[in-house]
């Protein structure tokens, strides 16, 4: 690609990751000109293998943090320091590449979080401008499309779905067996959880990737599923869709009369690019989504592009992953070997929903998952010297299981990514700033949780507990969320029920940015949904002139009935 | 070529002892193996000494060119670009870290014993390494009272000299030999960890743990209700 004007196509995708590439598959699919531009190079399977020195102490795939800083302070009074916050993978497929794979779908209550609970004090919940049954089609049509394995029936309380799992899950290890044990001792509702990946051969895929090396790894199999090797080589099988890799995109364009034009990148080789497009579409993640809008100010725009709410950037949330490990007696048990598998084995979400007894509100899954390999293996409290680190090794490597959980944080409107003041990149643009100060329901959420984690492990027969413990976020789950909020008003929101910016009519914002708060899963499925619900809007409406807006909110039809 | 996916493919070695120092003097690659072998320690079973750990470290300071193995493991990759110069920057820190924690290590050596420190006996070496890291030496697991936070990727990056020493010896002991570190797979073997014979079995799935997923189970036996469902 050289520098200069190539020509205008009819949406630009910023972004190849979960819902970039989602977005790759359903415009390209239905016709539209689509281009895809990212940051990082596209790697395929032949390019990995497991290397826990590359993958999880070098960093081979996440961003260069000396390159692309982060900082991050916890509020307003301090200043903010270098940091490797939520760096995501940088590459065709962005997390989905070095993920897990957790699956699981959001439950009705993620989305009427404020109806639920009202004005919590320091928090700001919302209602989101669709309802679990709005999401329910795409959640089925990402789960088939892109593969994954599950159980039916098997999560008690799981809600409504109109077609099973496309693939049965793969059997308990024995680490995910003492899971399933312990949990019918303590009358808890274990089951597996929904995961990215095929466990039967599935649309010319084959689950035969049982090294272990999984999660942080990239996949050299093609077993889990990642956009880089399912939806970008699908949306570029139709003809209609273009990669640009390596290219980094600094601004959006708007024209004279407020819509967008397109984007302007520097390409491979550093020469400035750009390339016009009736749509613009942003998918780079929470915080390099807020960004870029950040980062196009004009004149007209002082205070970022799509920000006349001011609401830019506020609300971000970002999980924070914790967890409880239980150490085995060697000479009574027989080994758990938490370095096989494919991670996760065996989880609950049972203490999901709210229960104000527990001294708190909302809830998170919590899943048994491997302790990882040999240089880095999950141990709290590690002696990291002497004899002592030896026999720690030496006894527990293979005899210790893990309860972890996706801790469920609350909206708060100060915790928020803007541009740091001072610190630049290596190509002189300003860095996200993180402020983030978890509120203190996230602090006695994941309290709680842990020592019910910690429960279950003794429930199991462990004869000691270790954990780590939740005092601020340090964006360890690489999940984002929140920067973007829609709704219907848009004095209070950047974007509406579509994903698309209330004050730039063809510019969309599909990835979790637009979440108004977090979830107590995992968030890929419903960002991938997410973005494939406003997706089809913008092919079959937008591009079609027939764009419309919803005029109800969901908490009204859950008061008539409709939940 | 600047991109991830074309970096280029270069071979090097990462076989040898003392005499193929490729960063370290030879009172510093003395030092840093008398180190690693008391943080990771040799009994009845192999320790850092053992896994040639201090080769791993030699390798890894030595410039840009042991940094990340090949996906099949014959080869390393050439980085270049921008991350060629944020590598270069990194290792000449790490670099500078090292020299001056060996000097330290042996300040501290001549301080409280008049010897340097790879002299020392293994409890006098104990002791130095106590005060360099400030702590006593560790006796058990044991979480600190305010808890420490999960890291997923654990770099180097901002730590002090004795805690990116105890890392690297541990990475040295426990990594796939291509890197030059857990020679012969000792600390694998030590711990029980049945590792890849090659990075090329792990990458064309040859490799693996079959035998760790329950073959002859029931669902409903895991999950009851699903068996009062009649599933």
């Amino acid at each position: 690609m050289g520098s200069g004007t190539p020509s205008p196509v009819d949406v630009v995708i910023v972004g190849t990751g979960a819902t970039g590439g989602t977005a790759a598959k359903v415009l390209s699919e239905r016709g539209l000109n689509v281009v895809g531009i990212d940051r990082g190079p596209y790697l395929t399977p032949k390019d990995f293998s497991g290397d826990e020195i590359k993958y999880v102490n070098r960093n081979f795939l996440v961003p260069d943090v000396l390159l692309n800083p982060r900082t991050y302070r916890q509020d307003e009074s301090e200043t903010a320091e270098l940091s490797a916050f939520s760096l995501l993978p940088q590459v065709v497929g962005g997390g989905t590449v070095h993920w897990a794979g957790w699956f699981p779908r959001p439950k009705p209550s993620d989305f009427i979080q404020h109806s639920l609970h009202g004005d919590v004090p320091g928090a700001s919940l919302a209602d989101w401008p669709y309802s679990y049954e709005d999401l329910e089609p795409f959640l089925t049509k990402v789960e088939w499309a892109f593969g994954c394995a599950g159980l039916d029936g098997a999560d008690r309380n799981a809600p409504y779905r109109s077609r099973p799992y496309p693939n049965p899950p793969m059997p308990p290890t024995k680490f995910g067996r003492a899971f399933y044990r312990a949990c019918q001792k303590l009358d808890i509702n274990a089951h597996p959880i929904p995961q990215a990946l095929v466990t039967q051969p599935f649309r010319g895929r084959k689950p035969k990737h049982l090294t272990g090396f999984w999660n942080l790894y990239g996949d050299p199999s093609g077993m889990r599923s990642g956009t880089a090797t399912t939806f970008i080589p699908e949306a570029l099988a139709t003809g209609n869709y273009e990669l640009r890799t390596d290219c980094y995109v600094q601004r959006i364009v708007v024209d004279r009369h407020g819509n967008a034009e397109g984007v302007i990148y520097l390409d491979a080789d550093g020469e400035e690019v750009e390339q016009k497009a009736s749509i613009v579409i942003l998918a780079a993640g929470a915080i390099e989504s807020a960004r870029l809008l950040l980062l196009s100010a004009t004149e007209r725009h002082p205070d970022g592009l799509a920000n006349s709410s001011g609401m830019l950037g506020k609300n971000a949330t970002f999980h924070e992953y914790v967890y409880a490990t239980g150490l085995f007696d060697r000479e009574v048990c027989e080994p758990f070997d938490g370095y096989a598998g494919h991670y996760l084995s065996g989880g609950s979400m049972q203490f999901y929903e709210t229960d104000e007894r527990r001294g708190h509100i909302c809830g998170s899954i919590i899943g048994a998952s491997q302790v990882g390999h040999p240089i880095n293996w999950m141990l709290p409290g590690r002696p990291v010297w002497g004899e002592a680190a030896k026999r720690a090794d030496r006894d527990y490597f293979r005899h210790s299981m893990k309860i972890g959980m996706c801790l469920h944080d609350l909206a708060v409107e100060s915790n928020r990514v803007d541009l740091d003041p001072t610190v630049k990149d290596a190509w002189g643009m300003p860095v996200a700033r993180i402020t983030h100060r978890s509120h203190s329901n996230d602090l006695a959420l994941a309290k709680w949780q842990l020592a019910k984690n910690a429960e279950i492990l003794d429930a199991a027969g462990a004869k000691q507990v270790t954990s780590v413990s939740h005092q601020r976020c340090t964006g360890n789950t690489f999940h984002q969320h929140g920067t973007a909020r829609m709704g219907f008003d848009p004095s209070k929101t950047v974007l509406n029920e579509w994903c698309e910016a209330h004050d730039v009519p063809n510019l969309y914002v599909i990835d979790g940015s637009g979440f108004p708060t977090a979830l107590g899963v995992n968030p890929t499925l419903t960002m991938m949904a997410h973005a494939w619900r406003a997706c089809e809007f913008i092919a079959d409406y937008h591009a079609k002139g027939r764009k419309f807006r919803l005029d109800r909110r969901p908490a009204a039809r859950n008061n008539a009935g409709g939940a | 070529m600047a991109s991830r996916a074309e970096w280029q493919r270069i071979t090097r070695s990462v076989t040898g002892g003392p005499e193929n120092r490729l960063f370290f003097t030879a009172h510093e690659w003395a030092t840093i193996d008398a180190a690693t072998a008391r943080i990771y320690p040799t009994d009845e079973t192999p320790g850092a000494r053992e896994a040639m750990a201090v080769r791993f470290i030699d390798r890894y300071l030595s410039g840009l060119d042991y940094i990340f193995a090949s996906a099949d493991g014959d080869a390393f990759l050439q980085i270049s670009g921008k991350d060629r110069d944020a590598w270069r920057i990194r290792i000449e820190k790490l670099q500078r870290k090292y020299r001056d924690g060996i000097r330290r290590l042996d300040d501290v050596a001549l301080t409280e014993f008049k010897t340097e420190f790879r002299h020392l006996d293994a409890a006098q070496q104990d002791r130095a390494l106590e005060i360099l890291s400030g702590a006593p030496k560790p006796r058990r697991i044991q979480v600190a009272e305010e808890g420490e936070v999960h890291v997923q990727n654990i770099s180097d990056d901002d730590l002090e000299f004795f805690a990116m020493l105890a890392l690297h010896t541990r990475q040295g002991t426990f990594c796939d030999p291509v890197y030059g570190g857990n020679a012969g797979r000792v600390g694998w073997d030590a711990i029980g960890f049945p590792g890849p014979p090659t990075l090329a079995s792990t990458q064309d799935c040859s490799y693996g743990h079959a035998d760790k997923f329950l073959t002859d189970f029931d669902w409903g036996d895991l999950i009851p209700h699903l068996k009062s469902r009649g599933r």
